[in-house]
């Protein structure tokens, strides 16, 4: 029960500063696909940098535990495109969806009814897949530093970089 | 366009990094969202057809209840919407501004794209365990 409330309070949070920033709009999510308006990476890598340094700080201190997905490259590839190409003709992400619908962009209504139909179609297939696509390049639960052997802090410190290298381009460039 | 009631994206995204981090510490929880299209797909189901949810493999991986993730996603529509309607922005509208632009208020075929749009989409996120 607690973790329904805070669940509840933590989307509101989180769909406050969507809202406020922009990101939940078709034009502004259309706008990084087409290379336009850099909007939603600035906000996403912004949020990845930060949550990058505070999860593993606590990780160093025994507070917290990691959730790594596992590596599978046939899931992980055909998915990946096949999410990129819905995207592009949606406009909204699975989590935006709601929050475009929350400050009235109803045409989400329809990718979110499109969403839950996909997903039930993704149900059907599942044992079908679990047998194909799911066997093609399982590399188990790996993150760049165990691959590298090197301590995280080394690539957390050199995306901290990337990520401020990339910001400044954006903004030299306007985008 | 210059939207002046518009926060950072930098501050807003460090923010959300800071919310994330927090949840993570006093929840345990890594935000998501599309793993509640699955729920929420065997939920209806689970009116019509509840033997067969229950037998199949992916609704079994995934069951069909409401959690952490669901209520976060709702919470997503809720924030929105305060923040939306207490700076003005909220704005009704079934046709994306940039679509308009391209393809006229052209509310059907937008309804349409999107649509599958999204099958597609969620189909493929779900592949990929986004």
């Amino acid at each position: 029960m607690k973790l329904i409330i805070l669940g509840l309070i933590t989307g509101i949070l989180f769909g406050f500063l969507l809202q406020k920033a922009r990101v939940i709009r078709y034009d502004k999510q259309l706008g990084a696909l087409r290379l336009i308006d850099m909007t939603i990476i600035k906000f996403m890598f912004s949020a990845v940098l930060v949550s990058m340094v505070g999860v593993y700080l606590l990780y160093d201190l025994g507070l917290v535990e990691l959730s790594i997905k596992t590596t599978i490259l046939g899931t992980n590839i055909v998915g990946g495109l096949l999410f990129g190409i819905g995207w592009g003709m949606l406009g909204y992400c699975p989590g935006t969806s709601l929050g475009a619908v929350g400050e009235g962009r109803f045409d989400a209504l329809w990718g979110i009814l499109g969403m839950i139909v996909g997903a039930g179609i993704f149900a059907e297939f599942y044992p079908a897949l679990q047998n194909t696509v799911y066997t093609w390049g399982d590399l188990g639960k790996i993150t760049l530093a165990d691959v590298l052997g090197i301590n995280h802090w080394i690539i957390i410190i050199l995306f901290i970089i990337a990520g401020l290298l990339l910001f400044r381009w954006f903004e030299k460039k306007g985008l | 366009m210059h939207d002046e009631k518009a926060w950072s994206p930098y501050l807003a995204g460090a923010l959300s990094g800071i919310v994330l981090v927090l949840s993570v510490w006093i929840a345990g929880q890594y935000f998501g969202a599309s793993t509640s299209f699955v729920r929420m797909s065997g939920m209806i189901q689970n009116l019509v057809a509840p033997e067969r949810v229950a037998q199949m493999e992916y609704y079994i991986q995934v069951a069909p209840r409401i959690d952490w993730q669901w209520m976060f996603v709702i919470g997503i529509l809720l924030g929105s919407f305060i923040a939306a309607k207490t700076s003005g922005t909220f704005r009704k509208q079934w046709v994306p501004d940039m679509w308009q632009e391209k393809f006229g208020l052209t509310t059907v075929k937008r309804s349409v794209m999107a649509f599958f749009g999204g099958v597609i989409l969620m189909f493929g996120a779900r592949m990929a365990d986004g």
